[in-house]
């Protein structure tokens, strides 16, 4: 029970870090991005990729994963989107419904369909915390998503970046006549969530085994975490990440590991019924 | 009736005819039959989507629940209990009817995206209670044993005489008041509350008729595949091929769907020596389509011509064309008159 | 005729949403360093009009020239930073972020982040309510310290003109008088040229050096207050 505990609180920093991605683009673009789990898993190729051809730790290989995210982004954001948003939330939706299947084949194609890990020196080193053992790595994850998240928060509030996506998130004619450049914002929020994406990416390699197909899994999380922690609320993800991640974990414990997933599912089916706007909704 | 459309009322018996004596020519091989039987099973996915998404704005991403559980009756009625195939077939039907009430309860409450996503995740919660439960043998999948197994102009038939009844079903419904209603709860739920429809019953009525008939296609197509697995049974893949079907085609018209299934079909079995490749190919036109064509190509066609070959007189915008419809609430029932 | 007194220009604009005409070849101009007042019943077109200029709603036909330039069809931002802002119907304050954040947000243009240090310190001069409540959200505040906000918002980004849209509606009379008497201010001793949307013709007449009335989307009148009695104003408003 207790080492259930431990583990739930410590994937809960990386759920967090999984979903923070999809929670600002929900509340800031109004997009339901659908290749948000394809983006993650993308990131973790990427890494997988560089860490081969450099042999740079793929911790490391984030230096250069994390601006490349940013730029798929942006691009995606300013090339597709932005010219389709005036058309109503569908016509995105379904675009990034279509890229999350191409990133997917892409892969498949690239990579072929065998798992992949990216390699760390802590793999199977663990900790004692009372009479629970702990993966080193379950700590690592959790302490740097809990940190990016933190930093985005920071950002969000202290540059003038970070306050015009908020601008623009609340009132977007506001934010236009403020001398904003909303197009341009919803640009920049997109690849600051890639980018997070692109964290996340690698912190979920180096904790699972990942293929092409393993995209709709994070989305899920992700789109838990959104659920409970309300759209575009960046500390909602921390304490939606915790309940997603306990919850898991528990409820693998009490029912068995295969029921772990369906109990996440069953939360935000529940949450997506009762309070959509999620928890801290006024 | 005007000349023009008795014209028309000619040239599709005709073709249905046709569709229906062709099969007979010495010409047909089992693999033609087995194209024609794709392009009408797909077809009707397609159409079951769109009468959700393109008239309703109910954008699912669970069309998967529906051909899963009803590829499973068949499997469980034929196999474990040794039933005909349409005992399981309209059984699976059934049950998804049934799900598709209870579900309702749930859903509805939820809007767009949300909407969107919660049919997609009660697939994925399916798809891992039928991978834990040892009744449908697990994760192992289900062969279908059939005594006498249907050959594939048994089922080319079916299908055939199944997207007919989809198309006479859409047309009707679209048609109807309650179509009206539908037409203007896409646009916006207060307009159409206003006009006094039933939001919830003509939402729910949408969604069983989805339910039922998405059921008898998945059915059907497990039918002819001969094996079913949960992975695939609830695999994301059945709703990207109705998506695909829907936008190429155009959303929100009736024949789309079928220039979209010609096209998915052909493109999947041309591509099929390439697995994988043909999905990228499939979600760059996809996505070129949404971009470039809003109205997908029988969308665009029949705005440039004028023309609508099934006509049920759209006078809210498109799904995906954007910007407030111009509703003339005012006219009423003119609405069905067709052009 | 254009002069280099007149700080904005308005010419021929005509904007449609569909069938509908909102303006109808409407003609304005405001001289530099006025006030001038746009008034005209719900409707009439007053505020798509401003949206237009500001550069939120496209215009179908028409010309906008601020400081001479033409800036028809400019995107809003690019508008900003050239020294036009608005300050919108109701407010509309970022209502999820604190009043300071409100203010900050403001000096988004290059130009404004300078002296945004200053500008805030004159703006809270200018309200020293919103000093008080400079940590609170904008979205706890009242109605009238809301549209301070706004106000607010828009000095910081050193605006030579700012449009004003109805910014009286829903607020106390005394609120009103207060907030007329900041603008009287912000136009005297700030220099900055203002544009007030009015629907209420005598505080209008009282408040501005300029009176202009609108109806079914054109301009009908034009003048000095002097010029204009209340019953020519009100023939013109009703279009009787």
């Amino acid at each position: 029970m207790a080492q259930a505990i431990i583990n739930g609180i410590l994937i809960g920093g990386l759920y967090a870090i999984i979903g923070v991605g999809m929670s600002i683009i929900f509340g800031i673009v109004k997009l339901t991005n659908l290749a948000h789990g394809e983006f993650v898993v993308l990131a973790a190729y990427f890494s997988l990729a560089i860490s081969a051809a450099t042999g740079l730790n793929p911790g490391l290989s984030l230096i250069l994963v994390g601006p490349i995210m940013f730029f798929i982004g942006f691009a995606i954001q300013n090339l597709i989107v932005n010219r389709l948003m005036p058309r109503g939330a569908e016509a995105p939706l379904l675009v990034m419904f279509g890229m999350s299947i191409i990133i997917q084949n892409v892969i498949l194609q690239v990579f072929s369909a065998d798992p992949q890990h990216l390699t760390n020196p802590l793999d199977t080193s663990n900790f004692a915390l009372g009479n629970a053992v702990v993966p080193t790595t379950f700590l690592i994850d959790c302490v740097i998503g809990v940190c990016v998240i933190l930093a985005l928060n920071v950002f969000m509030k202290h540059t003038y970046v970070g306050m015009a996506v908020r601008a623009v998130s609340d009132d977007t004619t506001a934010a236009k006549i403020m001398g904003i450049n909303v197009n341009l914002i919803y640009g920049v929020a997109m690849g600051i969530a890639m980018v997070t994406s692109a964290v996340a990416g690698v912190l979920v390699g180096q904790t699972y085994n990942f293929y092409p197909t393993t995209g709709s899994q994070y989305l899920i999380i992700s789109f838990g975490i959104v659920v409970i922690g309300g759209m575009g609320s960046i500390k909602g993800t921390l304490v939606a990440g915790l309940i997603f991640g306990l919850a898991q974990l528990l409820g693998g414990f009490l029912f068995g590991t295969t029921l772990q997933l369906l109990a996440g599912y069953i939360i935000i089916l529940i949450m997506l019924a009762v309070k959509p706007q999620g928890l801290f909704a006024k | 009736m005007s000349k023009s459309s008795k014209i028309r009322v000619v040239v599709i018996l005709a073709v249905v005819i046709a569709l229906y004596v062709i099969p007979q020519s010495p010409l047909t091989t089992d693999n033609t039959m087995r194209i024609g039987l794709l392009i009408a099973l797909y077809c009707t996915l397609g159409l079951m989507w769109n009468l959700m998404a393109g008239y309703t704005g109910m954008v699912s991403l669970g069309q998967q629940i529906f051909i899963g559980i009803a590829g499973y009756n068949v499997a469980v009625f034929a196999t474990t209990f040794g039933l005909p195939f349409w005992a399981g077939m309209f059984c699976g039907a059934g049950i998804s009817v049934l799900l598709s009430v209870a579900l309702s309860f749930l859903l509805f409450r939820m809007k767009g995206m949300y909407f969107a996503i919660a049919t997609w995740i009660t697939s994925e919660a399916l798809k891992i209670i039928f991978t834990s439960w040892e009744f449908v043998n697990m994760g192992g999948g289900m062969t279908i044993k059939l005594r006498p197994y249907p050959d594939v102009f048994e089922l080319y038939y079916i299908s055939l005489t199944l997207v007919i009844g989809a198309f006479l079903v859409v047309f009707f419904v679209l048609n109807s008041r309650i179509g009206l209603g539908l037409k203007a709860m896409r646009d916006d739920d207060d307009a159409s509350a206003a006009m006094g429809v039933n939001i919830f019953r003509a939402k729910l009525l949408c969604f069983m008729i989805s339910g039922f008939v998405t059921g008898l296609c998945g059915a059907l197509f497990y039918i002819n595949q001969g094996s079913i697995f949960p992975g695939p049974g609830f695999g994301i893949s059945w709703t990207v091929a109705a998506v695909f079907i829907v936008i190429i085609g155009g959303i929100g018209t009736i024949t789309g769907p079928i220039v979209g299934a010609i096209i998915y079909v052909f493109l999947s079995e041309f591509l099929s020596q390439y697995q994988g490749y043909s999905m990228i190919i499939l979600g760059v036109i996809a996505i070129a389509v949404i971009l470039g064509l809003p109205y997908g190509i029988v969308g665009t066609i029949e705005r440039k011509f004028g023309f609508e070959v099934l006509s049920t007189r759209r006078t809210m915008k498109n799904l995906l064309s954007g910007g407030r419809a111009n509703v003339d609430y005012s006219r009423g029932r003119d609405l069905r008159v067709s052009k | 005729m254009r002069t280099n007194r007149d700080m904005l220009i308005v010419e021929g604009l005509r904007v449609n949403y569909g069938d509908f005409v909102a303006v109808d070849g409407a003609d304005f101009r405001v001289p530099q360093g006025a006030i001038v007042s746009l008034v005209g019943t719900n409707g009439a077109g007053k505020s798509t009009l401003i949206d237009c200029i500001s550069g939120i709603t496209k215009p179908a036909q028409g010309r906008v020239y601020f400081k001479g330039e033409n800036i028809t069809g400019k995107p809003a931002h690019e508008i900003v930073a050239m020294g036009l802002t608005l300050v919108p119907q109701g407010s509309r304050c970022f209502v999820r972020m604190t009043v300071e954040e409100n203010l900050i947000i403001g000096s988004y243009t290059k130009k404004a982040r300078a002296s945004r240090m200053e500008t805030l310190k004159y703006v809270y001069d200018l309200f020293p309510a919103l000093y008080e409540k400079r940590n609170d959200l904008s979205g706890a505040l009242s109605g009238g310290q809301r549209q301070m906000v706004a106000i607010g918002r828009a000095l910081m980004s050193k605006p030579e003109l700012i449009l004003f849209d109805e910014i009286s509606l829903g607020l106390a009379p005394t609120v009103i008088k207060d907030i007329y008497v900041r603008i009287r201010e912000i136009n005297r001793s700030g220099g900055v040229t203002v544009v007030l949307i009015e629907q209420d013709v005598k505080r209008s007449l009282r408040a501005s050096s300029r009176c202009d009335v609108m109806l079914k989307g054109r301009i009908v009148l034009s003048g000095s207050p002097g010029e204009l009695t209340e019953e020519k104003i009100k023939a013109a408003y009703f279009g009787i």
